[in-house]
C-alpha cells in the first residue's frame, strides 16, 4: 500500500513546483488590483452618500419652497463631489488605462451625480447642462478622468424621470406656467435623444422610458390648459404655439 | 405572430439609417439655427456611431480569433504515438497564423483606454487563444506557458508607433480554466493510445493548475463566470483521475488489446460507468 502511494503521489515534482512559482506571480498581481479595486469602491461609497444628502435636499423643490433657498444648500455638495471626483482620478492616474477596468465602480453612482447637476442646471436657467459642462462641473479632466458620455445621457434620462413630479407639484401650487416649459424642453431632449444610434443596451431601455414622462408631462399640460388656467398667466397670443 | 418581428427588422433598419443621416446633417442644421441641445447631441451620435462600429469590428475579429484557435485545439488533438514532431510543427504555424492574421486586428482597435472598454467584445477570441496556445505549449514542453510567454509572441504585430497589445491576466486567467477540459480530452485520448506516462504527467499537471485556481478564482473581476469554469474544471481533473485509475488498476488486462482498433471503447465505457 505504501509503495503504491508514493509511486503517484509526486508532492515535489518539477512540475508541480514550477506550476507554484508561476501562479505565485499571478496572485501577487491580482492582490495589487483587488486593493486598488477597494480604495475606488470607498470612494463611490462616499461619492454615493454625498449624492443622497444632495438628492434629499432637492426634494424639497416638491415643497414649495423658495427654489434659489434649496439651491443654495444643494449646490454646497458640489464641492464635495469634485473632491471625491479628484480622489478618484488620483488612484486611477496610478494606472493609466485602465479607466474602464474599474469603471463598474463608480458607474451607477457618476449617473446618479449627472442626474442631480443636470437637475439642478435645469431649475437654474432651463436649459440642459451638456456634457462638457457636467465634467468641468465636477471639475474633471477629460484626458485623464473623463466623464463616460453614455453615463452622461443615462444620467440625462434619470433627470428627465423627475420632472413629471415636479410639474404636478408646481402645478398644485399655483404656478401654470411650468407645464408649459417642462414640456418644451422635454420634447426638445426627446428629439436629440432620437439622433442617437442606440443599442439595445441600458441606455436604450433608460431612453425609452423617457416618452411615459413626455406623457404624463404633456397630460398635466392639457389639464391645465383646457380648463384656462394657463391662460391666466399667459397672455392670450400665445395661444397658437405648439 | 412571427412575421411581426420579421417586419419589424428592416423597418428598425431604415430608420437608423435615416437617422444617420439627419445627425450629420444636423451638424450644418445645428449651427444655423443653434440649438446648443441638438449640436451638443450631435456629438454624442458620432461618439456612440464611432463606438459601435469599433465594438463591431472587434467581435467579429475576436470571432475569427475563436475559430482559428479551436483549428489549432483540434491539430493538437491529432497527435498519436509516432507523429508527435509533425503534428505539433504544424499546430505551430496555425497559431502563428492565428496571430498574425486575426489577432492582429484587434491591436490598432484596443489602443489606450479602449483595451478595458471593449473586452467584452474580444474576450472570447483571446481566452480560446490561451487555450490554444498553452495546450500546443504544454505538448511541447510539458509546462505551462505563461502570461508573459504569450505577450512577449504578440510583440511583434505592433508596430513601434502604437503600444503592443498585452493580453490582460483576466482573461489568460479564463483562458486557462477553459485548458483543463482540453487536456482531459487529450489524456483520455492517450491512455486510449497506451501513452499513460504521458497521462499521468497531464494528470499531475491539470490537478495543480485547478489547485491553484482555487486561491486565484475569487479574485476575479467577475466571478460568476469563474465559479461555473471551475466546476467543469474538477469535473474535467476527476475524469482524467478516474481514468488514470483505470489503467493503473486493471491496466495489465488491457495493454493486450490495444493495438487492436477498437481499444479505446473499453475504457472510455469504464469511465462512464464509474460516474
Amino acid at each position: 500500500m505504501a509503495g503504491w502511494g508514493s509511486e503517484t503521489h509526486m508532492p515535489h515534482s518539477p512540475t508541480v513546483e514550477k506550476l507554484e512559482k508561476q501562479f505565485e506571480e499571478l496572485r501577487s498581481q491580482l492582490e495589487d488590483s483587488g486593493k486598488l479595486r477597494e480604495r475606488i469602491r470607498a470612494v463611490a461609497m462616499e461619492i454615493e452618500s454625498a449624492t443622497r444628502l444632495m438628492h434629499s435636499s432637492l426634494l424639497l423643490i416638491h415643497h414649495s419652497r423658495s427654489i434659489s433657498d434649496i439651491l443654495e444648500k444643494v449646490k454646497q455638495q458640489i464641492g464635495v463631489l469634485r473632491e471625491l471626483y479628484n480622489k478618484l482620478a488620483e488612484i486611477i492616474r496610478e494606472c493609466p488605462d485602465q479607466y474602464y477596468r474599474y469603471h463598474a465602480d463608480w458607474k451607477s453612482e457618476t449617473q446618479t451625480v449627472v442626474s442631480l447637476l443636470s437637475f439642478i442646471h435645469w431649475l437654474e436657467t432651463g436649459t440642459l447642462l451638456v456634457h462638457t459642462d457636467a465634467e468641468e462641473k465636477l471639475g474633471l479632466n477629460p484626458t485623464e478622468f473623463g466623464l463616460d458620455i453614455e453615463d452622461y445621457l443615462i444620467g440625462i434620462c434619470f433627470m428627465s424621470n423627475e420632472l413629471p413630479r415636479y410639474v404636478v407639484n408646481q402645478v398644485t401650487a399655483g404656478d401654470y406656467e411650468c407645464p408649459r416649459k417642462v414640456l418644451k424642453f422635454l420634447t426638445d431632449l426627446n428629439a436629440a435623444f432620437r439622433m442617437l444610434n442606440l443599442r439595445n443596451d441600458f441606455l436604450r431601455k433608460k431612453f425609452d422610458g423617457m416618452k411615459y414622462d413626455l406623457r404624463r408631462v404633456e397630460e398635466v399640460y392639457y389639464d391645465v390648459k383646457i380648463r384656462g388656467l394657463a391662460a391666466n398667466r399667459e397672455s392670450a397670443g400665445k395661444e397658437g404655439d405648439p | 405572430m412571427a412575421s411581426k418581428p420579421q417586419h419589424h427588422r428592416p423597418l428598425a433598419g431604415t430608420t437608423q439609417a435615416r437617422q444617420r443621416t439627419t445627425s450629420t446633417n444636423s451638424t450644418a442644421a445645428a449651427s444655423i439655427d443653434s440649438n446648443p441641445m441638438k449640436d451638443a447631441f450631435s456629438k454624442y451620435a458620432n461618439y456612440l456611431n464611432d463606438l459601435n462600429d469599433k465594438r463591431e469590428r472587434v467581435v467579429k475579429a475576436s470571432r475569427d480569433v475563436t475559430m482559428n484557435s479551436k483549428k489549432v485545439i483540434f491539430q493538437v488533438h491529432r497527435i498519436g504515438k509516432h507523429n508527435k514532431e509533425e503534428v505539433l510543427e504544424k499546430a505551430e504555424k496555425d497559431l502563428a497564423v492565428v496571430r498574425d492574421q486575426y489577432i492582429s486586428r484587434l491591436v490598432k482597435e484596443l489602443q489606450g483606454t479602449d483595451f478595458w472598454k471593449l473586452r467584452q467584445a474580444y474576450s472570447p477570441g483571446v481566452q480560446e487563444y490561451i487555450e490554444a496556445a498553452t495546450l500546443f505549449n504544454f505538448c511541447k514542453t510539458g509546462t505551462l506557458l505563461n502570461l508573459d510567454g504569450v505577450n512577449a509572441a504578440l510583440q511583434p504585430l505592433s508596430d513601434p508607433s502604437m503600444e503592443p497589445l498585452q493580453i490582460n491576466m483576466l482573461d489568460y486567467i479564463l483562458g486557462l480554466a477553459d485548458l483543463t477540459g482540453e487536456l482531459m480530452r487529450l489524456a483520455i485520448g492517450r491512455i486510449s493510445d497506451g501513452e499513460v506516462e504521458f497521462a499521468n504527467k497531464i494528470c499531475t499537471f491539470v490537478r495543480e493548475i485547478y489547485r491553484e485556481m482555487t486561491i486565484v478564482a475569487p479574485e476575479i473581476d467577475d466571478s460568476s463566470d469563474m465559479k461555473s469554469k471551475m466546476d467543469t474544471m474538477l469535473q474535467s481533473v476527476k475524469k482524467i483521475e478516474n481514468a488514470c485509475f483505470s489503467v493503473h488498476v486493471r491496466g495489465s488486462e488491457y495493454i493486450p488489446h490495444l493495438g487492436s482498433a477498437d481499444a479505446s471503447f473499453p475504457l472510455l465505457g469504464e469511465d462512464d460507468i464509474e460516474r
